[in-house]
């Protein structure tokens, strides 16, 4: 409860100035209301066009990326299918069928034949070499048949 | 006269009425107080929410706003092991109803809401693109649910038509569908899957983790009309793929031996054939054919039976092609050697039971060899009886009888081979000519194999490897190995079988591959009775061999269930036998060791043979005289570099 006395004991003590609200006041400043206003709505305005740019800047661009995204799904969709009709096309049971409604007949046994002689390319040894030959694989086992 | 004035002092202040200014005060710092617990209430609050339980409040909001789209992930691939596919997934239209849309309602004022859309008018329009009767489709859609399918596993093109019509209350969802372009092709082996992407049967389902991958999920943000906001959280955990397998099948020779089994199944009226090619050094299955068989893409218009893999699911008596191994395990341990001659009668009796040779005949003095080449019962049963139960057993089961092989193979049998402490008396002679015995045809296949392998026995494989994001081969495990016999034994019985195929008394010599030198056994095997013992009248059918003799290459073993009325393996198997190795030797480039034809000889029937078709179909183009040797050839007009005297 002290501190509610406080005041009037202050009162008390001090003789209250019956002027003491009255001092001396600068020149009003003059405000220019309007330039504010319009220097705020410009602020505001410029603030929501930001945001809502933005916005649709980022709309854009998910749009884009969603268009982008079905495009792929679409592509790796044919491609998938593609990879499966090569395959079912490659069917060998297919291409026989295919061969046979062409008029192509099933081949005979496997023949094969044997040569006396190795290519170089096997290991055959050089017999002869004419001088200046070139260095073809082939002239050797050719010059001593010859 | 000093007390009361100073009572009134002291007691002034209590008896002072409250002005109007003490009683402001008053109210305002009550007030002030009031506020100060009020903000401090929400103060709390907004501290509980926004730091406390701030992610479970953020949880709360995404949840209320998020739209979660399952992205289910691309199951791999099944590639053979050139990298032709075998099994790939597409994407797929599913159709689905709401019926709630095709039912009258009412509101909580009891105010009648008609339907939204006509079950029969949407029936009708969608009833063509499904391929499926209007009054179905309409039941469909009037059904006492809020989602019905309508079809599944559509075209793309059907869900795309069926989008473009904007039928209320019907909507298409994309889903992966399987695939199995080949149609039937080694269908056993790769299995299916579920209409779900689950994998259900052969290497679909044993390896369904792998090949699944991991689904990913889309969240979206979504305004309360339901539209999505464009510029909200778009959260994506892309699914992941699933890693392709690579098969150690060659579509080309599996083609071959499917064809070959099927031509044999019909020729011979048998109820099934089974074909397995191996390559000899890896053990690496080229093709594992079972006929009849099924398309993986229709298969719920097939067969059950057709499912399973005959080759490592059903088991059979080896018969004659089990001499070979009794005879291996007699020359491993040092008791005979392919020249020991021994005097064979045409039968012998064991326990009381007697034994005989397929043909009469007198005794004879036939060499090891001799016995392998005529497939003499009675001269493996003396062989045999001089190993003892004990070793045979052992042997074969170190050849990888009485056990699955250890490889990937779904659905694989053990066999059958009972602990020799469990034989009865005929049960060593039955046994070591391949009776009372059960193997699969993969395990005949491999026991052959490492007798073509120097006697080295390796783990059977199916599996490849895989194949990751990466696109690189990882290659399966490396198979484990074990000697067996020794690299002379195992050079004595190939030259035995050899001559079970080429030799005079051979009973493998329609299994010859031109150009090659080929090492097998037929066998012929009665089919135990179902249900009681003893036999029955029917019989298996069976040629297990190799080729090139000298450096083994390729292994084949052709099964035929029940043929009829010819039941010998020398007569239904071995022309299976001939046919899928020469493709198969083909297929996999292995030089001829056989005696070719010299160039000349050659020459001489390509110019007979086109001398011939010139003569049946009129003269023909000097350019496609395929007889006239090519200008420059080196080897010039007249055979030049070949000798004379070739065959």
């Amino acid at each position: 409860m002290s501190a509610v006395t406080a005041p009037l004991r202050r009162s008390r003590e001090t003789a209250p100035d019956p002027r003491r609200h009255l001092h001396v006041v600068d020149e009003p400043v003059i405000r220019h209301t309007l330039a504010y206003a319009l220097v705020m709505i410009a602020v505001v305005g410029a603030s929501v066009f930001g945001a809502v740019a933005l916005n649709a800047l980022a709309a854009g661009a998910s749009v884009e990326a969603r268009a982008l995204d079905a495009h792929v799904s679409d592509a790796e969709r044919t491609y998938a299918q593609l990879v499966a009709d090569v395959a079912s096309l490659e069917d060998p049971a297919r291409i026989r069928e295919t061969a046979l409604e062409l008029g192509l007949v099933p081949s005979g046994p496997a023949r094969f034949i044997t040569l006396e002689r190795n290519l170089p390319a096997d290991g055959a040894v050089v017999a002869t070499e004419r001088p200046g030959a070139t260095q073809d694989p082939l002239k050797p086992l050719l010059s001593v048949e010859r | 006269m000093t007390g009361p004035p100073r009572r009134r002092r002291i007691s002034a202040p209590r008896l002072r009425t409250r002005t109007a200014g003490d009683i402001g005060v008053r109210r305002i710092r009550w007030l002030l107080v009031i506020y100060a617990l009020i903000v401090l209430t929400t103060v709390g609050k907004l501290v509980e929410i926004q730091v406390i339980n701030a992610d479970t409040y953020a949880d709360l909001g995404v949840r209320q706003r998020a739209r979660t789209i399952d992205l289910p992930a691309t199951r791999g691939r099944v590639y053979d092991r050139d990298g032709d596919v075998l099994a790939t997934s597409v994407q797929a239209a599913t159709i689905y109803g709401d019926p709630r849309v095709f039912r009258a309602t009412s509101t909580p004022d009891g105010i009648a809401v008609p339907p939204a859309a006509d079950a029969t008018e949407v029936g009708a329009q969608l009833a063509p693109l499904l391929g499926m009767d209007a009054t179905e489709v309409t039941e469909r859609l009037e059904r006492d649910a809020h989602f019905v399918y309508l079809g599944r596993q559509l075209d793309h093109e059907v869900g795309a038509e069926i989008s473009e019509l904007n039928l209320p209350g019907v909507g298409v969802l994309q889903e992966p569908q399987r695939v199995y372009p080949s149609n039937g092709l080694a269908a056993q082996v790769v299995g299916f899957t579920g209409i779900d992407g689950e994998g259900l049967q052969g290497l679909e389902a044993r390896y369904d983790t792998v090949l699944s991958g991991q689904p990913g999920m889309l969240v979206l943000e979504r305004a309360p009309g339901g539209l999505d906001i464009a510029s909200g959280v778009r959260e994506l955990v892309p699914p992941e793929v699933g890693t392709d397998l690579v098969l150690t099948i060659d579509r080309d020779i599996q083609h071959v031996a499917e064809r070959a089994a099927m031509d044999a199944m019909e020729e011979h009226s048998a109820v099934g054939a089974s074909v397995l090619v191996m390559e000899v050094a890896t053990q690496e299955v080229l093709a594992m054919a079972s006929v009849p068989g099924f398309d993986p893409n229709t298969r719920g218009d097939e067969d059950r039976s057709t499912w399973r893999n005959r080759a490592v699911t059903d088991v059979f008596e080896p018969g004659s092609t089990q001499k070979a191994l009794t005879v291996a395990a007699a020359i491993e341990e040092g008791l005979v050697t392919s020249d020991t001659v021994m005097s064979v009668d045409d039968g012998i009796v064991v326990s009381g039971k007697r034994f005989t040779d397929s043909s009469r005949h007198e005794t004879e003095q036939w060499s090891v060899s001799d016995v392998m080449e005529r497939s003499s019962n009675v001269g493996t049963i003396q062989i045999a009886q001089e190993l003892g139960p004990e070793r045979l057993e052992d042997y074969l089961r170190d050849f990888g009888y009485g056990a699955p092989t250890g490889g990937a193979f779904p659905g694989e049998s053990g066999g059958l081979l009972a602990s020799h402490e469990d034989w009865w008396g005929t049960s060593l002679p039955t046994i070591a000519i391949g009776q009372g015995v059960a193997v699969t045809l993969l395990q005949a296949a491999s026991s052959y194999a490492t007798i073509a392998n120097d006697g080295v026995a390796v783990t059977p494989q199916i599996v490849r490897g895989s194949v990751g994001e990466d696109g690189r081969l990882t290659p399966a495990a490396a198979p484990s190995e074990h000697r067996v016999i020794s690299a002379d034994t195992a050079v004595q019985v190939r030259g035995m079988l050899e001559m079970a195929v080429a030799g005079e008394a051979g009973t493998g010599a329609r299994a010859m591959v031109d150009g090659y030198r080929v090492a097998g056994k037929t066998g012929t095997a009665r089919k135990p009775a179902e249900g009681a013992r003893g036999y029955s009248g029917e019989y298996v059918a069976t040629f297990v061999g190799f080729a090139p003799v000298d450096d083994p290459q390729i292994v084949v073993a052709v099964m035929l269930d029940e043929p009829r009325p010819q039941f010998y393996g020398g007569l239904v198997a071995a022309p299976v036998f001939s046919e899928v190795m020469q493709a198969a030797l083909a297929a996999r480039r292995v030089a001829p060791d056989g005696v070719g034809q010299g160039l000349r000889q050659a020459m001489a029937v390509a110019r007979q043979q086109a001398e011939e078709r010139a003569q049946q179909e009129g003269p023909a183009l000097e350019a496609d005289d395929v007889a006239s040797p090519p200008v420059g050839s080196p080897a010039g007009g007249d055979g030049t570099g070949v000798s004379a005297d070739e065959p």
